[in-house]
Formats: structure tokens, sequence, C-alpha cells
């Protein structure tokens, strides 16, 4: 494989809960290319969320190694995996995870803000990745005053806003119905092509698995088919 | 202490108990019922601790306050008490002779024989209410102790008829042994510990008495403990016999102390009985005929009879008693007992005047002081009294200072409990689909917050009384500047910590009561959903809304009805049912007649019009009584009312609602904060002067910060515009800025009670802190307030000094020209009463006699100077040097603010006021109780307010002394003499030479500015107590930031798993909340320093106006405003400190998975 962006061996993840010791990845390997589209899929707790966390830098991992862009995440300290988030990531979740308080310009201009932009470039940018998401004339709308398309596209519009070499989208049509699911694929699945961005989605959802460029299936925190073959 | 608000302290205390045992017992009922709800309810009480102490802290509040200002009231009730009862030891009564029959002249009591005793003492010989009686002579003298050098110039010298002993306590050595009285040869004596202390004397001391007649020793035969007969100033106690002898009094005497049966507390309760006796006793029989004779007159009896009406409910039985017993014509004992009583003599009086029948209130004033021979004190009642009275105005006045805390524990209880039910509503949704009914919502915030109020309320006390303690502590270093022997013992009443703890409880409950009612009208597919609450706009109709009402009424009556016609068929069953339930329809009526009208009036009070009217009402009332509480309130009814009427009008045009609201409480908050804001006298002109007291300062700071808070709220998202255009210059900061801004503002409720809370401890400190560097004196030149002089010596009496100028120039140890101006004057007690007044009577006042150098050399500022006799202040010196029936009064005895200044002075003149702008003059006559004799002067001047208005530097209308020398058939002395000293002499130095110099006249020096500066600066540590204990209630503000911030790091978890994966770091997480807290902490620093500093701007204005105070300006003290400010934002960082730290920890991941 070609120019990979994220390269992950053996990583593995155990959550302690009291007395009781949950494994949730046991020794997943995983190699995506840039500029490509990726599903994770497999039945509830078999480790999709984990995965995504841990390759994002969002959890840390027990064991294993896992190498972003050509930086293994997991040695950088917490400040510089957060700054590495706020320019290089971009996340999407399943419930849109939107700043209630702010409007949909002030939550999409956020990540630019954390990284130092300057607030009049910003808000123009925002505006313009607003546009991209067919939202132009929501910007000042509260995520309260959006439906849950509306929401997610603003989501996604978060996510992009900062040209992000990598998008991670944990169940991004989960709480949508299908029409808008549809719209929400179509959009992720241009912006891929045109941005020439990387796109890891966590779904359930086999209409969005069929739109990526492969499927990577997850069963009891092992990766049991890579969607290479 | 034994009442508060005129309610009795022990029925305070039972209704209390019985409201808070039947609250717990409903709460305990309850529990027992539903033991799942209860369940419910407290399991939240150890889920999150650290949320459970801040919440005891926050709900403790209330009783911390009142706790302490009952402790405060207890201990300064029971330390006064224990003064009285030291002090007076067995003596209940003092009999002294009246004026009237007064042999001798000044200095001493009236002396009367000794034989008219022996009359008395066989008299009440068959009275057992009374134990002893005990004739007494009593003089000050000045005293020397030669072997130590030190002196006393006011000595008690006290002879005791050692016969009289026995009965009424005998003296004790301070070696614990019996003293003799009858042992003592005529010059020997014993002396009480505290004269012992300040003469350093011993038993066999020879100690000097300098009398008129000259020099006389007198040997210490021991040392007795004070109180009682031994005194509780410094006393000499000779035999009887030796001291009349030593007075040249043989055969006289001049008091009788009189010990009623019983303790003390048995004692005083009879001391209204043992002086009706008395007083009857003493009663001329002559003269008891003659009023007699003048009340019937039908023009005096109508008068008494009008003034009925406005008495009290014992004072008006007394006098239809009196009405009664004199329409039976006969003088008989129950007249004359009535007549002495000095109560009823004053509503004749008053009465008298009231009708405008001058002269016949002169007769019968002459009458009344005639009718007794003796005056009976009733000294240790009345010092009890005074305690009770003192502890009562000081527990008034600290939970008054404490109202503005208890407001803020009130918000933060009710901002608690709005946060859980915040926190809790999906769950609370969910319970209420699976069945639960409003009342089980109610319960379980019922039981959780009952939990909290007892445990909050116990510990509230305690702390209570260990802030009274800290008062307590701070007022004794305080009261060693006027008392070097008074200090408060700490004391509390069991039945105190029962009062603070049940009203603590019942505050905490109440509001809980309320909080939980509004929490549980929650709707159901709303907070499962956690979607916001939908306003309902059912339009209910009228006719239902009064049906409403009338079932509720009727409700009883049928059931009673329907119970009996059960009874009749003789359903025994349902008989019982319909009378249960008519018990419940009746015990629920109170509630059902309340929210029916409620809901009534709801429609009409949203719309405006119906506050607009019953601000209007208010607005009238409050100017037909001349107060200005009722009128304030009134007009801010009104603005609200007006701005609620605009809303409903707008609300029929297609403005969007949220435009709509946002115009209309911002014209509401923005009209009232103007309104509040306005100089006090600015609408003078419509309403005339209104009247304000201490309760204006709450209402006011309540309304003005209220409106401030209000305005800001509803336009938050401009605050946020401009942060966030700020914010566009912080780098990676901004969004944190941005964050921490847009959080608060977006729960505007929340925000703006912890605001609110803020906002008014500052206000009420930075007033408190404003005002009293405004009225701090101590840097004033001193001279301004004493007329120009430096130090002031005090001679006894009986040891004048002939000619001080002459004196100084004598004596080696002094030099004159150390003494730029000397002049010296003698205060006496007087009557006065005003030519042409309405009130005829003759009442208490003072002259102070001065003589040609005081007249010539005072510098005292005149705040009105008569027509005629102008225009400088010196023509008017120099008329009353001129002219001895002149005189000119201080500003005591005139009114002020349209009231006479707290009626200090009996004495008021009629016709003028403080702020009138000229003044005739005004010809009173005087008399001087002791002789009798009288003249006439005329007033020509007023001094101003600040004229000898600090320490104890006297009072009275100052006159030339040759008016007094002319008028009075003995000589008066000079006893008060004031120096101007000379550049560079030393003020301490000269008042040691002085009090050296003249030991014999028993000169006290006193040198002027430190007494000023000593009594501006108790005033000012007093100041410092009550802003302390205000201060309180910053401890409520910090709670309710440390309460918001746990709660928003428990609500916002999954947000802030967003913020760190768009790449917030962990400071900048932690950074957020606290400038979050920041934010909110520092916006009501804000509001508060800025109405506060507005407030006390107007009330420096309002009182350098009306007192014409010039020196008085407004400052701002930074530094003492700074510290506040800094401390309070100090704290509220320290309590968000940890929530923040908490949040910052959160594992992104972690976060995210969070529902």
């Amino acid at each position: 494989m070609n120019d990979l962006i994220i390269s992950a061996d053996e990583v593995q993840k155990t959550y302690h809960s009291g007395v009781v010791e949950v494994s949730v990845l046991k020794g997943v390997d995983l190699h995506v290319s840039r500029g490509e589209m990726v599903a994770i899929m497999g039945p509830s707790g078999c480790g999709k969320t984990t995965l995504l966390n841990c390759l994002s830098g969002l959890d840390e991992i027990d064991g294993g190694r896992v190498v972003i862009d050509g930086i293994e995440l997991h040695t950088l300290s917490d400040n510089e995996r957060s700054d590495y988030r706020a320019e290089r990531m971009g996340f999407v979740f399943q419930l849109y995870n939107l700043l209630p308080v702010l409007s949909a310009v002030e939550n999409v201009e956020m990540p630019l803000l954390i990284s130092g932009v300057s607030s009049g470039d910003a808000r123009k940018r925002s505006l313009e990745q607003l546009d991209q998401v067919g939202l132009s004339g929501r910007a000042n709308h509260l995520p309260a005053e959006l439906s849950g398309g509306e929401r997610q596209r603003v989501t996604i519009a978060r996510a992009l806003v900062n040209r992000p070499a990598i998008v991670w989208a944990d169940e991004p049509t989960g709480d949508l119905d299908s029409e808008t699911a549809n719209g929400i694929i179509d959009l992720m699945i241009e912006l891929n092509k045109t941005e020439g961005q990387t796109f890891i989605v966590v779904t359930h959802s086999r209409e969005v698995g069929d739109r990526a460029h492969r499927i990577i299936r997850m069963r009891d925190g092992i990766i049991e088919d890579n969607g290479l073959t | 202490m034994e009442q508060i608000f005129g309610l009795s302290m022990n029925t305070l205390m039972w209704i209390l108990v019985s409201v808070t045992s039947l609250g717990l017992g409903i709460v305990g009922v309850l529990a027992w019922k539903n033991p799942v709800i209860l369940k419910l309810g407290v399991r939240n009480i150890p889920r999150r601790p650290t949320q459970t102490v801040l919440i005891i802290v926050g709900v403790m509040l209330s009783s911390i306050i009142i706790s302490a200002a009952f402790g405060t009231g207890d201990t300064i009730s029971y330390s006064i008490r224990a003064q009285a009862v030291e002090g007076l030891g067995p003596i209940d009564e003092l009999v002294f002779s009246t004026p009237t029959n007064a042999e001798g002249g000044f200095g001493a009591n009236a002396y009367f024989p000794f034989t008219r005793f022996e009359e008395i003492q066989a008299q009440i010989a068959d009275f057992d209410s009374i134990d002893a009686i005990a004739p007494g002579v009593g003089e000050i003298a000045a005293a020397l102790n030669p072997r130590t050098g030190l002196s006393e110039g006011t000595l008690r010298v006290t002879g005791v008829d050692p016969k009289s002993v026995e009965n009424i306590g005998f003296f004790k050595l301070i070696s614990g042994e019996a003293a003799l009285l009858d042992t003592l040869g005529d010059n020997d004596s014993f002396i009480n510990k505290k004269a012992a202390t300040l003469l350093d004397a011993q038993a066999g001391d020879n100690i000097e008495l300098f009398r008129p007649e000259g020099t006389v020793t007198i040997t210490i035969a021991g040392i007795v403990e004070g109180g009682g007969l031994a005194g509780n100033d410094p006393t000499l106690i000779l035999r009887l016999s030796a001291a009349q002898k030593l007075f040249e009094r043989e055969g006289q005497i001049n008091s009788i102390a009189i010990s009623n049966r019983g303790d003390y507390v048995e004692g005083a309760k009879l001391s209204k009985t043992v002086t009706e006796k008395l007083r009857l006793l003493f009663a001329d029989e002559q003269t008891a005929t003659e009023l007699q004779r003048l009340l019937i007159l039908p023009n005096v009896a109508s008068a008494i009879a009008k003034k009925e009406a406005s008495l009290t409910r014992e004072s008006k039985d007394d006098i239809i008693q009196l009405r009664s017993v004199l329409a039976s014509g006969q003088t008989d004992p129950e007249l004359i007992g009535l007549l002495t009583n000095p109560e009823i003599e004053k509503i004749i009086l008053d009465a008298l005047e009231d009708e405008g029948l001058q002269d016949l209130q002169i007769e019968a004033d002459n009458l009344f002081r005639k009718l007794s021979e003796f005056r009976v004190v009733e000294i240790k009642r009345t010092i009890l009294e005074i305690a009770e009275r003192v502890s009562s105005f000081a527990t008034t006045f600290f939970l008054l200072m404490g109202l503005f805390s208890i407001m803020v524990g009130i918000l933060l209880i009710f901002l608690i409990f709005v946060m859980l039910a915040a926190a809790r509503r999906s769950e609370m949704g969910m319970a209420r689909a699976v069945g639960a009914k409003r009342s089980h919502l109610v319960q379980m915030f019922l039981f959780e917050g009952t939990a909290y109020s007892v445990v909050s309320a116990a510990i509230g006390v305690a702390i209570g009384l260990v802030v009274s303690s800290l008062v307590i502590t701070a007022a004794n270093s305080v009261v060693t500047t006027f008392d070097e022997d008074f200090r408060f013992t700490r004391h509390f009443e069991p039945r105190t910590i029962i009062i603070s703890y049940c009203l603590g409880m019942a505050i905490t409950f109440v509001t809980v009561a309320i909080s939980a009612y509004q929490v549980s009208q929650l709707n159901i597919v709303a907070a499962i959903r956690d979607l916001p609450t939908p306003i309902s706009v059912r339009n209910v109709r009228w006719r239902s809304l009064f049906g409403r009402l009338l079932t509720a009424i009727i409700k009883p009556f049928l059931l009673a009805l329907r119970a009996l016609r059960s009874l009749g068929t003789l359903q025994i069953k349902l008989t019982v049912i319909h009378i249960r339930q008519m018990i419940w329809a009746l015990i629920s009526l109170p509630w059902e007649i309340y929210s029916s009208l409620m809901r009534i009036l709801w429609r009409p009070a949203t719309q405006g019009w119906l506050i607009v009217i019953l601000g209007a009402i208010t607005i009238w009332q409050g100017i037909q009584i001349g107060q200005a509480a009722p009128f304030t309130i009134g007009v801010s009814m009104t603005i609200i009312g007006v701005g609620l009427m605009g809303r409903a009008i707008w609300s029929k045009t297609k403005v969007r609602a949220d435009r709509r609201d946002r115009i209309t409480y911002s014209f509401i908050g923005l009209t009232l904060l103007t309104f509040w804001l306005l100089p006090f006298d600015t609408l003078e002109p419509l309403t005339g002067e209104l009247d304000a007291q201490f309760e204006m300062f709450f209402v006011s700071g309540i309304s003005v910060v209220a409106a401030a808070v209000w305005t800001v709220i509803y336009n938050s998202d401009m605050i946020l515009r401009v942060l966030t255009i700020i914010a566009g210059r912080f780098g990676r900061l901004r969004p944190v800025l941005v964050t921490a801004v847009a959080y608060p503002m977006s729960s505007k409720f929340r925000t703006g009670l912890t605001l609110m809370m803020f906002a008014l401890v500052i206000f009420t400190l930075i007033v408190m802190s404003i005002l009293s560097n405004a009225f701090n004196f101590s840097t004033l030149d001193h001279r301004t307030i004493t007329g120009g002089w430096d130090i002031e010596g005090e001679v006894n009496f009986n040891t004048p000094i002939r000619d001080f100028d002459n004196a100084i120039q004598q004596e080696q140890s002094l030099a004159r020209e150390d003494f730029t101006a000397i002049g010296g004057f003698t205060q006496i007690p007087i009557q006065a009463r005003q030519i042409g007044a309405k009130d005829q009577r003759w009442q208490g006042y003072a002259i102070r006699a001065a003589d040609d150098g005081y007249l010539t050399e005072n510098q005292y500022k005149l705040e009105h100077i008569a027509e005629g006799y102008g225009p400088t202040e010196r023509d008017v010196w120099q008329a009353l040097q001129d002219n001895p029936n002149l005189a000119i009064v201080d500003a005591l005895v005139i009114e002020r603010d349209g009231r006479s200044e707290d009626r200090q002075i009996e004495f008021q003149l009629e016709g003028i006021s403080y702020e009138d702008e000229e003044m005739l003059p005004i010809t009173i006559q005087i008399r001087e109780p002791r002789t009798g004799v009288e003249f006439e002067v005329t007033i020509i001047g007023v001094l101003t307010q600040l004229s000898d208005s600090f320490g104890d530097l006297g009072f009275g209308m100052l006159i030339a002394k040759d008016q007094l020398d002319k008028g009075l058939p003995f000589p008066v002395p000079i006893t008060t003499y004031r120096a101007r000293l000379a550049e560079g002499a030393s003020a301490p130095e000269i008042k040691a030479n002085l009090e050296k110099v003249f030991q014999k006249n028993g000169m006290k020096v006193a040198v002027l500015q430190e007494t000023i500066q000593q009594d501006a600066s108790a005033q000012q540590a007093f100041n410092r107590i009550f802003t302390s204990f205000m201060a309180l209630g910053l401890l409520v503000g910090v709670a309710a930031l440390g309460v918001i911030s746990l709660r928003a790091v428990v609500e916002r978890r999954q947000q802030i798993g967003v913020l760190r994966a768009l790449g917030y770091r962990q400071y900048m997480i932690q950074l957020s909340f606290l400038l979050e807290s920041s934010f909110v902490a520092l916006l009501g620093i804000a509001i508060g320093v800025a109405l506060g500093a507005t407030i006390s701007y107007n009330i420096v204005a309002d009182v350098r106006e009306s007192a014409n105070i010039q020196t008085l300006s407004f400052s701002i003290p930074w530094m003492r405003i700074g510290g506040i400010i800094a401390a309070t934002y100090a704290f509220s960082l320290v309590t968000t400190f940890l929530p923040a730290r908490q949040a910052s920890k959160i594992y992104p991941a972690e976060a995210l998975r969070y529902e």
C-alpha cells in the first residue's frame, strides 16, 4: 500500500471497571492510505468506537503502536496531541455534539480559533464551509434551532473547516432518517473526492459501508476482515 | 433578652418549635408512607459529597446570621443586667426629695430632715413587698492619697446608717470578712475597690478630701467590695453621722435606698407595686384635689377622651380607669395613685397640647410638679428595661443588617434546587411517565431539602454563636474607649439556640417547598427528551376560574350536609368518609382560596394593568403617610406594570417574541435603574418630604441590583458580542473566552440569580465602606467640632477654681503663653418652654453658662443666625456678651428632615427646622428646677450639628454666665474650662501639668483631639464589625459559584470531550471554567461597585445638603474596596478551582462516552 496515513500495529486496549477488566482491543492491525474512505463495521460492543478513539488519540492505548502521517501519536504529550488534533484531524459524532450555547458558525469556527487563526479569517472560512455543506442561511442559528440533518452538516463543516488530513466519523448517520443519512453520506463522499481527505467512518449502516472504498470488519476486539482482499 | 419585634421570646420559641415540629412531622409521615420516594430523595446526598458540602454551606447561612444576631442580643442583655445587679446589689428603688422641697445649693441631691425618713419608715413598716429601707447622704468630692500622690476628682462620699446595713446587706471586705460600719470613728471610712485602685489606697492610708469648707483627712479602715450601698463608682463610705458632720448636714439626709423582697428578678417584678405605694404615700392630697378639679373641666375631659383612641392598650385601660374615678368625684387613693403615674401625667399634658389648651396645660404641669414630695426612681427595673431595649435593638439591628445575606441565602437555596431539578429533569420526567404524581416529585425534593436543612441549621447555629463571640470580642475592644469597667460577657440562652435553629430551618424549609412545587410543574415529554418547557397558552375562562373558587368555599358545607344525610340514614361508614373529606376540605380551604385567587389575578397581572393599579394605590398610600418605602415600591410596580402592558399590546402585532421581550424587559430594567439611582430629593417637589428609615436601604438595594441584573441578563448577547470582539486579540485564548461567556449567558435564570447574589453582597459592602469613610470624622480638624478649643478641664462642683487664668499665670509649671485663649462654663440642667408654642409644659434641657472668655474666644460655626443679630458669627457672640438675655441653642433641639433628632433632648423648639434659610428670634422661658427661679431668654442662633457632637463634650444652650448669676440665689461656679493652645505647645504635657496643679480641685483634663479621634475610631470600629457581619453573605455568593461549577462539570461532560477532541488542551478546559466563574463574579462585583458607589454618592450628597455638613465629601476608599474585591474574587476562584481541575482531567474519549 502506498502513502500510508494511518498505521496501527498490535493495538490493545483494556478497560478497568472496579474488579472487572474488559479487553476491548486485542491486538488490532490497521493500515489506511491517504485519501481513502474506510468504513469500520461490526456488531455492537466489538470495539469500533474504541478503535477510532485510540487511533485518533482521544484515548490511550495499552499496547501496540499507532503512527499517523509519520508521527507516533502515543509518544506525544497530551498538549501536543491536542494541538495535533486541532490542526490535522476532524471529528463527526453520532449525536452531533455541537456546543449548544454557540451558533452554527461559531461552532464551525471553533477548531480554527483553537489553531490560532484570526477571528476574521476564521469567520470567513467557517461561512464558506457552511456554504459548502448547504447551510449558509442557518449560520447564526443555535443547534437547538436546527434539524438533526442540519446539525450533522454543521458537525461535518466543523470537522472539515481546518482542512484536516483525517476525518474521524463515529456513526455519523446513526441518529438520522435514511433520506437525511444518504444526504450526509453523499456530502462526505463528495468532500472526500474534492478535498482528498481521509475518512474513517465507524458505522452500522450497510449503505454507508457499501459506499466507502473498503469495509473493515471487527468482532470481539480484533479485525476479522480488513477489506483488502 | 425577653422580646423581639414586640413579641415575647418565649412565645416566638413555642410558635417556631410548633411550626418546625409540624413541618418535620408532616415530612416524617410522608416519608413513612412513601419510603421509595424517600429513598429516591435522600440517595442523592451521598452521591456527590463535594456538592453536598457546598449546599450545606450555602443553606446554613441564614441560621448563622440569625443565631449570631440573637446570640449578640443575649450577651448584651446578660452583660447589662449583670452589671446592674452587681452594681445595685439589693437596692431596687431610690427616693430623692423633689426640687421644690429642696434645701441647699448645687452639687448634691436635695436634703430633707432625717425625721421625715423615720416617718416614712413607720408608714411602710407593714408593707411586706419591702425588705429594707436605708437613709443616706451622698456628695461628690475631689480626693488625694498623699502616700501615692494619686487623686480622683469625682470621688463619691456616702454616709450610711449602720442600723440599716443589717437589713439591706453588709459591707464585705475584699479579704472576705464583714466590714463593720459601727466600728468606724468620725474620720474613718471604708473605700470600695474601684476607688482604692484609682488612689492606690490601702488600709491605714489617710485620704485628703477637698471640700469648699477646707481639706478633711479621712483614714481608710478597709477596702470593701463594690455594689449596693458600697456603690459602683469610686466611693468612700462613712458612718451616716460622720458624713452629716463632714457635709455640715446634721439631722439631714438626701436619699433613701429601698430593697424589695426576694432576689433581683423578684425584686424588680415588685418594683411597680412598691413604687405605686410610695408615690401614693408621698402625694399631696390637696394638690391631687386641685388636679381633679382641673381634669373634670369639660374641655379637659374631652381632650383626654380624644387622646384615648391613639393610646396603647395598657395606657388606654389606665385612662379609662382615670376617667371613671374622676367621674365619681372622690379624691381617693385610687385617683391619687393614677395621678402620680408619670405615664398618665404625660398623656394628660399631651392631650391638652393636642387640643391647644396651653393655659390649662401650664396649670396642670405646675400641679403635677407640686403633687409629690419625693421622687421615686425604679433604678433596677429601669436598668433591666434598658438592658432589654438595647439587646432587642442590637438583635433587630443585626438581623436587619443580615437581611441582605439572608436574602442572598434564600436565593442560593432556590438556585441549588433549580439546578438539582435541571440535572434530574429527564429522570423526573421518566418517573412521571411511569406513574409518579407531581406530589411525589415535591416530596422527593422535600425529603432531600429537609435532610440538608436539619444538618445545615444545626451547623449554622453553632457557627453563628462563634460569629457572635467574635462580634462581642471586637465590641469589647471598642467599648473600652467609652467605659473602662464594662465588658460584654458571652452568654447564650438555650432559647436562642432553639429559636435560631427553628427559624433557620423554617426559612430553608419554606424555600425548598416553593422550589419543589415549582420543579414539579414539568412537562413530561419535554423533560424526557430534554427539550425546553413549552409555554402554556391555555386560555382558561373566567367562569371556570371563579367556579373553582366558589367550589372550594362551598365544598366543606356540601360534605357536611352529605355527612348529616348519611347519618340520618344510619350509614355510619359513609358518614365517616364524608366527615373525613370535609375536614380535609376545610384544612385545604386556605390553599384553595389562595391558589384560585392567584389564578384569577395571574392574567391581569401578566398583562400589567393590575400591577399598574396596585402600584398607583401604593404610591398614593406612600405620599399620604409620608413614607418613602411604599412610594418607591409603588413607582417600581407601576414601571413594571407599564412595561408588561406594552408587551401585552405588542403581542397582538407581528413583532418577534424575543425582540418584544428584550425591549420590554430592557425598558423595565433601565427605567427602574434610573428611578432608583435618582438623587433622593428629585421627586420632592411632587411628593413632598418622605421619611426614609433603614428599611429603605434594604428595599433600594434589592431593587436597584435586581433592575441592573435584569437589564444585563436580557442584553447578554450584546455583552457576548463585545467580549468576542475583545477576545479576538487574545490568540489561543479566544475560544476559551468565548465559551466562558457564552455558557453563563445561555442559562439566564441561573446566571441572573448568581449575579444578583454577588452584586447584592458587594453592593452592601461598598455602601458600608464608602459611608463609613465619608462619615469618618477622625481626620477632621477637631477645632471645627470643639468650637476652636484644644483641651478641656473639668473640676469638682464643690471645689471650683476662683480665677483659672490667674491661677495659670501664678503656676510655675504652666506657661501662660502656651494658652492662646481660655474660657469656661457651667453646665446645669434646666427646664424650658417656648412662649406661644403648642406645647406649654416644662421640658428638660441644659444651660451652658459661659464666661466672657468663652463667649469671646470660641470659634463655633452657626447654622442659623436670627434676623437682626448678624451678619457674622462674631456679632452674635458679642450680642450674647452685651445682652445676658440672649442665647444660642445647639442643633439637638430643632427638627431636621421633618423630625426631631431622635428626641435626645426633651425640649424642642417649634417653628424652626435645621434646613430653614432664615430664622427669627425665639423667646423661651427657663426654669431652674431646684429653686423654681424663672427667666426669659431669646434664642438668636443655632450651632451647627457637628458642634460638640463627639465623645462627652456636653450640650445645652449657651448664655452669658451673668444671666445665671443674676437669677439664682446662690453662686454658680465655673466647672468646665476650655483652652486653645499655642502653636507647638504639647497638649499631653499641659494636660499632665494642669491635673497636677489643680489636683485639689479634682481637675480632669481631656485633650479634645484625642477625645474626638477615640470616638470616631470607635465608630469606625463598630462600622467594621457591621461590615464584617454583612460580608457573611459573600460566603453564599462564593458557594453559589462553587455549586454552579460543580454542576456545570457534570452537565457538560460530553461537551468537554468534544472540545478536547477539537484540540482544547487541559489547561484550556480548566481556564474556561475559571473564566466562566470569573465572568459572573466580576460582572456581579462590577454591578455591585457601580450601584453601591452611586447610591452612596446620593446618600452623602443628601446628608451634606440637609445637615449642611460641608466637610462631608464623597470619596471611594479604593484600598478597602480593592481588598473586598480581591478577597471576593480570590475566594470565588478557590471554590471553582477544584471543579475546573476535575473537568480538565476528564479524558476525551471517556467524556464522549458519557450520556
